[in-house]
């Protein structure tokens, strides 16, 4: 008793500090899930907090992000996310009507109430799954390498990204060897490098004059933010309210339909049902309204499937939402590892049951829906204009940056240091180049570690 | 007169005049100017790897167990890259413009002319449920939508 007692407090703690601090990073647009989740989740887990701790503050965290990203890509017609580049055109259309407002409300309302529908039935799919565990864990080297080449392929780079996840993992062993060779075991700094490879890339491209020129830009950047008009009494909005009964129906169906998928991407789910919704409905504006409500809803149960379901049933990062946001609540040496040649797995999904994850997960979206959902409800306007004006790129682009210094240091003094700037080199050219996507690259690493080993010892190697 | 036009025509001139001393570029999905980037850059390293190791010698002998001891000091040193932050946003001010707009009628029209692209027609307002209709009316966008579609009929006739 006293333990579930300390459990709840634990929970409840680490759930409203990761909703409080990714309400307010969501703000700032093209923060992406994988740089800003994924290493403070790490932080989290490392600094030994208590499994249901570790699962309510990313979660919390993650949807919390989700209801606040939501802001700059109706308020500024920036996409907050790379997660909500599907919802930017109907937002515009939204924006230019001189609605945008509407805009946000319908998209975070959808959005929690897909979240308090996935999280439920993404443990009820990863139950019925987890039967197979023990067969899919002993076939995971094999699994990863097919899922890599799945995912490779469903980039936006297609065969190219397929192509190039063969060199990709051959730099990651040739790295791994070299600091081997000094006794250095790096994981961390791969999966930095691979989330922070996008901003690498664009400061080694600044310094070279040939890119220079293609980055260079004339003036200041414009934004033009749109006049907020609250329509309801109190600080509690009700999204029961703010969606009528049809655009309900659809986003409650859509949920429960994307909850079950884990292996495709969240975008890809969301385009595709959006527009399944969209094609029904006739007037242009009810279309709007509903489709933007849709495809956040099913933004975020996808997101949410992706994270429980490889989570619950067999503890393998099988998906891009668990390689990449996710990663650290499976894989975090010392004290999360995946070991599949051995079929050894020590993280969350042996720290936890079945039901404490159904329970914690809707603590979750309830700690989301108490603190984020209202803020962005009411403070959307007023928080872009803070963050527009007060908070430069310059600023962010620094904290990030001490970001990589302290964690290679941390890692593997020169050496982690040297290995995320290589990663995120090589790795943010190729995402530009060929859209050989994060997603992809964290596989990659994957396939280094797991499905390698398992290749070799089929050759005697 | 093109968008570009009407909100330049908005923009106050001393804004513009600051612009011009910048060397400006995109990094990373937003505008920023590469002199004070490169100063931004070495403030955030300075403070944040220098929070670090302070942190790790103080902790290191304080700590039971290595590990935990450096664990708090990479703590010690995320508050040093948060902290680097707010410097550089009190020294480098956002290179962006925001304009406080009220939708502008004409971007109205245009939006308009898209969702007929996506159709052939905005649809009928005899298809909305009650409650849209008084979303739309609250909005202000029911007579937009309703006169745009006895105008588009008319043209089709």
């Amino acid at each position: 008793m006293e333990n579930l007692l300390f459990d709840i407090v634990v929970a409840l703690t680490m759930g409203l500090v990761g909703a409080v601090v990714f309400a307010a990073i969501g703000l700032v647009s093209g923060t992406d899930e994988t740089t800003t989740l994924a290493p403070v989740t790490l932080l989290v887990v490392l600094l030994g907090v208590p499994p249901v701790g570790v699962f309510t503050f990313w979660m919390a965290g993650a949807i919390s992000k989700h209801m606040t990203h939501a802001i700059p890509t109706a308020l500024l017609g920036i996409p907050g996310d790379t997660m909500a580049v599907p919802l930017l055109q109907q937002a515009t259309v939204l924006r230019n009507l001189g609605a945008p407002h509407i805009a946000l409300r319908k998209m975070i309302s959808g959005g929690i109430i897909a979240a308090f529908i996935a999280v439920p039935l993404s443990v009820l799919f990863a139950v019925m799954l987890a039967p197979f565990g023990q067969s899919i864990t002993a076939a995971a080297p094999w699994l990863f390498l097919v899922a890599s080449l799945l995912i490779a392929y469903f980039s936006p780079g297609r065969w190219s990204s397929v192509a190039a996840l063969f060199p990709f993992v051959l730099l990651i062993l040739a790295l791994q060897g070299f600091t081997g060779k000094y006794g250095v075991k790096l994981s961390v700094s791969y999966f930095l490098g691979i989330a922070i490879g996008p901003l690498i890339a664009d400061l080694f491209s600044i310094l070279s004059p040939m890119e220079r020129l293609r980055m260079s830009r004339p003036g200041l950047r414009k934004f033009s933010l749109a006049p907020d008009v609250k329509g309801w009494g109190g600080y509690f909005p009700n999204p029961f309210r703010v969606l009528d009964p049809s655009q309900i129906k659809w986003t409650a169906a859509m949920a429960a339909v994307s909850s079950a998928t884990f292996v495709f991407s969240p975008v890809a789910m969301t385009v595709i049902l959006g527009e399944v919704v969209g094609s029904r409905v006739k007037h242009a504006y009810h279309r709007l309204t509903t489709v933007l409500s849709v495809r956040n809803g099913v933004t975020e149960s996808t997101y949410i499937a992706e994270a429980l379901i490889p989570l619950i049933a067999f503890g393998l990062p099988l998906s891009p939402v668990a390689a990449g946001p996710a990663a650290p609540l499976f894989n975090a040496p010392p004290r999360f590892s995946v070991d599949a040649a051995a079929g050894k797995i020590v993280n969350l999904h042996t720290m936890m049951t079945s039901w404490e994850f159904l329970a914690y997960g809707l603590l979750s979206v309830v700690l989301a829906a108490i603190v984020a959902y209202p803020f962005s409800m009411n403070y959307a306007r007023v928080a872009a204009a803070f963050v527009s004006r007060k908070i430069s790129h310059e600023a962010i682009i620094a904290t990030f940056v001490g970001l990589v210094l302290v964690i290679g240091i941390w890692e593997g003094q020169l050496l982690g240091l040297l290995v995320i700037v290589t990663i995120g080199l090589v790795g943010g050219m190729l995402y530009r180049i060929l859209g050989f996507n994060t997603g992809v690259q964290f596989m990659g690493f994957y396939m280094a570690i797991l499905s390698v080993p398992a290749i070799l010892k089929m050759f005697g190697l | 007169m093109t968008h570009e036009a009407a909100t330049l025509a908005q923009v106050p001139s001393d804004a513009r005049a600051s612009a011009s001393g910048l060397h400006l570029a995109e990094i990373w999905g937003d505008v920023v100017d590469i002199r004070q980037l490169g100063m931004a850059i070495v403030i955030g390293a300075v403070i944040s790897v220098g929070t670090f190791l302070i942190a790790v010698q103080i902790l290191g002998s304080i700590a039971p167990v290595a590990a935990i001891g450096r664990a708090y000091a990479m703590l010690a040193g995320l508050g040093g890259c948060v902290i680097s932050g707010v410097v550089c946003a009190r020294l480098f001010a956002p290179k962006r413009q925001v304009i406080e707009t009220v939708a502008d009628p004409r971007w109205r029209d245009e939006a308009m002319d898209e969702l007929v692209k996506e159709t052939g027609s905005v649809g009928h307002a005899a298809d909305l449920p009650a409650v849209t209709v008084d979303e739309m009316k609250e909005l202000g966008l029911y007579d937009t939508f309703t006169s745009y579609e006895t105008r588009h009929a008319e043209k089709e006739a």
